[in-house]
């Protein structure tokens, strides 16, 4: 089984050495059988990747313990569904599942690339095979999953426990696909570039696969911090963790390519500042690869660590110096097609946008940075972690919800103070009211009074664009509400898709204002039948079951919740201690509303019968996870492909707009 | 303690008196130094947020990257006692961490003082964000600045632009377009409404 996932990682490395090759060459020699023969190895190296990962899959799945990745995290005591976890839990395999998700994507956007790029396609075709060249020659020669053992061990060393966590299914899979995802937009950007079509013909593929990573990296950053809130057992979602940042960088870039990648498609401008960004973007995200891997910062991520530091760091370098190489080569092509008409206007406020969320990835990459270069300096070891960001990024990202209430409603071109005034009445005065009402009844934060009065004021500025399309289209075709408000949609999808992106990133706006402004959190030991009271709860510790397995312990606490002398819910909070790691996992028992989740996890397990545990009232955290469908939902709409009449009207669109600037 | 020895006293008669006067002065030392310790903070206990908010500023020195909050190895346990024993005892938040950084090293602070060195740290992402939008303001004021005569002209021109509007609505409305994306440039998204009325 194993030899056979061997020999498909080498057909694999041939297949994809032989597509970079093929692709470049025909093209310059002009050989179009060779460009076709290139781009069609790509779609066989699909197959040889899927080849060589159910064959690793199948030896977890049949224990195969000579095979050493396979010993090395999985055991017989592991349920079969855990194999798809363990399948990537280490750098080898993780390495095996991002060449395949990296070789699926390629042939996809290879496949379905749009017209307009297919002359610089064999330049794209070769990008995104060298990349793909790298990490299987990184796999085949240094890091080989299928190695194996010179004695077959008679049992595993088991899957690391914290990883034995449904959101892990998806968070990993989902944060290493976006982040080689960001091969894609560049990919296109580079072949346009080389082929000297710098112009506008890569921004459709670039803007989806720039959406399709951007709601991958989203997806798994959220799912990443709601593993860490159940089951890291501290009762909070994010900790500026360096290995959380890596993909949090790149994650911002691209917040940034995909509003600023909507100038360069409406109004030819911006050329150059979208090639910097999805090469900065690229740059992180390949900077994040290396810091998972043998990465010089230490993190709650201990995942993958390991000796291929410098191979990494090889790829980062030449990463960041080829395609900014290529972009001063090609400086001369960038030439914006209109310029800037005034500072008020929807361009300008996507310019600062596009700053202020560099800047945010610039604080962060600094914050990462930093103790480094104090320590190769030869200074003290110093720490950089969550109070740095938190009071850095903190006004940063409050400063860019304002601007995603503000923006949405400035015009192309140029606006003028009265219009936006108007406009802002009754978005202003839903931030003044929520302000108010904080200040009478609940706090005085500052923090607090800001971030909700602008989550409001975004909230209400979407809500009355919706309604007052959904108004005009009623009145214009006498379609009713729902049917008006499905049509508008339907009719700009990525306008509307980003309002309901923007509502998501409101909601999560939500939760982090609620869980780290106003939570209630005590640390208590109960003995069984012992009381605590918390806000207006009550918690009932009744008694642990104990349940023993090969692998672990687990200790199963049932708790009684009350408010207002009325039982509530009778919880489970568990905590799993694991002799063969020494290591404790723990799973908190949540109640969840939106209003506010009630949160108990088990911290130790006293000799004595008595628990100690960690009580949290979180108000609003429910809105986070909450955004996660949302979030999907709105990016699903806004890349939802247009038919052809609406291109067409596009069209006309951009025919009126040289019309009008005449 | 001094109970303890109260009642082992009580068997032996004699010495009662002699002890209790100890006692009573030992009641006095205690009162005096409870006294003291009223006299420095106003408030015995001590705030369990602020205990909790100094936890998330003080990172567990054998677990990777992990504050005292979070952090459930027996050390970080004793560290955090550690913290509220402080606080009840009357020290301030930066006595506190000074504290903590005098036995531990700086590296135990989640983030650098903001002092020496260290104040690079804090200040650079900040000059540079300001820099990076104050480059933008500039970068846009030059690119309209430059065109100002043009821009002038053009907004002179704007009254045939006028009066397309309605033909463009129509157009729009035969082509179900959203009226929202006025490439006219000057109709905000109120109006929108008045093209309609």
């Amino acid at each position: 089984m194993s030899d056979l996932g061997a020999m498909a990682l080498w057909i694999g490395l041939a297949l994809s050495a032989y597509a970079a090759i093929g692709s470049i060459l025909g093209q310059m020699r002009g050989v179009p059988a060779l460009v076709e023969s290139a781009r069609r190895s790509v779609y066989v190296l699909v197959l040889a990747m899927l080849v060589a990962t159910l064959s690793l899959i199948g030896s977890f799945i049949n224990r195969d313990f000579e095979v050493a990745y396979v010993a090395a995290h999985s055991n017989l005591a592991m349920p079969d569904i855990y194999t798809w976890v363990a399948f990537y839990a280490g750098n080898e395999g993780s390495l095996l599942y991002i060449a395949f998700a990296l070789s699926v994507m390629a042939a996809i956007a290879l496949r379905w690339a749009p017209a307009s790029t297919r002359d610089t396609l064999p330049y794209t075709t070769a990008a995104l095979m060298v990349i793909q060249t790298f990490f299987i020659a990184v796999m085949g020669f240094m890091a080989n999953p299928f190695d194996k053992l010179p004695l077959t061990p008679p049992d595993g060393e088991g899957i690391n426990p914290l990883l034995t966590h449904f959101g892990m299914f998806f968070h990993p899979p989902a944060l290493m696909a976006g982040l080689i995802g960001i091969s894609l937009p560049l990919s296109f950007a580079l072949g346009a570039l080389v082929g000297g079509k710098g112009r506008d013909e890569w921004v459709d593929a670039g803007r989806v696969w720039g959406l399709i990573t951007w709601v991958l990296l989203a997806g798994g950053l959220l799912l990443g911090s709601w593993w860490a809130y159940t089951i890291l057992g501290w009762g909070g979602f994010w900790f500026w963790d360096p290995v959380e940042n890596a993909a949090f960088m790149p994650w911002l870039v691209l917040t940034a390519f995909v509003h600023s990648v909507m100038v360069q498609k409406r109004r030819g401008m911006f050329r150059m500042w979208n090639i910097v960004l999805i090469n900065v973007a690229f740059g992180l995200a390949l900077y994040g690869m290396f810091m998972n891997r043998g990465g010089p910062t230490p993190s709650v991520h201990s995942f993958g660590a390991s000796d291929l530091g410098w191979v990494f760091l090889m790829f980062l370098a030449v990463g960041v110096i080829v395609p900014f190489g290529v972009f001063f080569w090609r400086y001369g092509l960038l030439k914006s097609a209109q310029n800037l008409d005034a500072m008020l206007s929807r361009e300008a406020a996507f310019l600062v946008n596009n700053l202020l969320l560099l800047g945010i990835a610039f604080v962060t990459l600094w914050g990462t940075v930093y103790p480094l270069f104090v320590k190769l300096g030869g200074g003290e070891e110093i720490t950089i972690a969550r109070p740095f960001y938190d009071q850095v990024n903190g006004p940063l990202l409050l400063a860019l919800i304002f601007l995603m209430g503000v923006g949405p409603l400035l015009p192309w071109r140029r606006a003028n103070w009265g219009s936006l005034r108007r406009a802002l009445l009754l978005p202003g005065s839903v931030a003044a009211a929520v302000v108010v009402l904080l200040l009478l009844f609940v706090t005085r934060s500052p923090y607090a009074l800001i971030g909700f009065g602008l989550s409001g004021m975004v909230a209400a500025g979407i809500a009355l664009e919706w309604w007052r399309g959904m108004r005009s289209r009623h009145r214009s075709t006498g379609e009713n509400y729902p049917l008006a408000l499905g049509r508008l949609i339907a009719a700009n999808r990525p306008r509307y898709g980003g309002y309901i992106v923007h509502l998501a990133v409101v909601m999560v706006g939500l939760g982090v204002l609620g869980g780290s402004l106003f939570e209630q959190q005590r640390d208590v030991v109960l003995s069984p039948g012992e009381s605590y009271e918390i806000a207006d709860y009550r918690l009932t510790y009744v008694d642990t079951r104990q349940a023993v397995f090969s692998d672990r312990t687990e200790y199963l606490a049932t708790l009684e919740v009350y408010r207002d002398g009325e039982l509530l819910e009778v919880m489970t909070a568990r905590r799993s201690f694991y002799p063969a790691f020494n290591m404790a996992s723990t799973l908190a028992a949540i109640r969840s509303t939106p209003v506010e989740d009630f949160y108990v996890v088990p911290s130790e397990n006293r000799p004595d019968g008595a628990v100690g545990f960690r009580i949290l009232v979180n108000p609003l955290v429910w809105w986070m996870w909450a955004a996660g469908p949302v979030l999907i939902a709105g990016t699903v709409v806004s890349l939802w492909p247009e038919r052809r009449r609406e291109r067409a009207a596009a069209g006309l669109a951009v025919q009126r707009a040289a019309v009008a600037a005449r | 303690m001094a109970s303890e020895s109260s009642s082992k006293s009580s068997l032996t008669g004699r010495s009662t008196k002699a002890l209790a006067v100890l006692l009573a002065v030992a009641f006095c030392c205690l009162a005096l130094a409870v006294g003291a310790a009223y006299a420095q903070t106003p408030v015995p206990a001590y705030d369990e947020a602020e205990a909790q908010s100094i936890d998330r500023m003080l990172i567990c020195p054998v677990c990777p990257a992990e504050s005292i909050d979070q952090a459930q190895v027996p050390l970080a346990r004793q560290m955090r006692q550690q913290v509220r024993e402080m606080l009840a005892a009357g020290s301030s938040r930066q006595e506190i961490l000074d504290w903590f950084a005098d036995r531990y090293g700086p590296g135990v602070l989640a983030a650098p003082p903001k002092t020496g060195v260290n104040l690079l740290a804090w200040t650079l992402p900040v000059v540079g964000v300001l820099a990076a939008l104050v480059a933008g303001a500039l970068a846009i004021r030059a690119m309209t600045g430059h065109r100002r005569p043009a821009a002038t002209a053009r907004e002179s021109a704007a009254v045939p632009e006028g009066e397309l509007e309605p033909y463009l609505a129509a157009v729009d409305r035969s082509l179900s377009l959203p009226d929202g994306e006025s490439p006219a440039g000057d109709g905000g998204p109120g109006a929108e409404d008045d093209r309609n009325v």
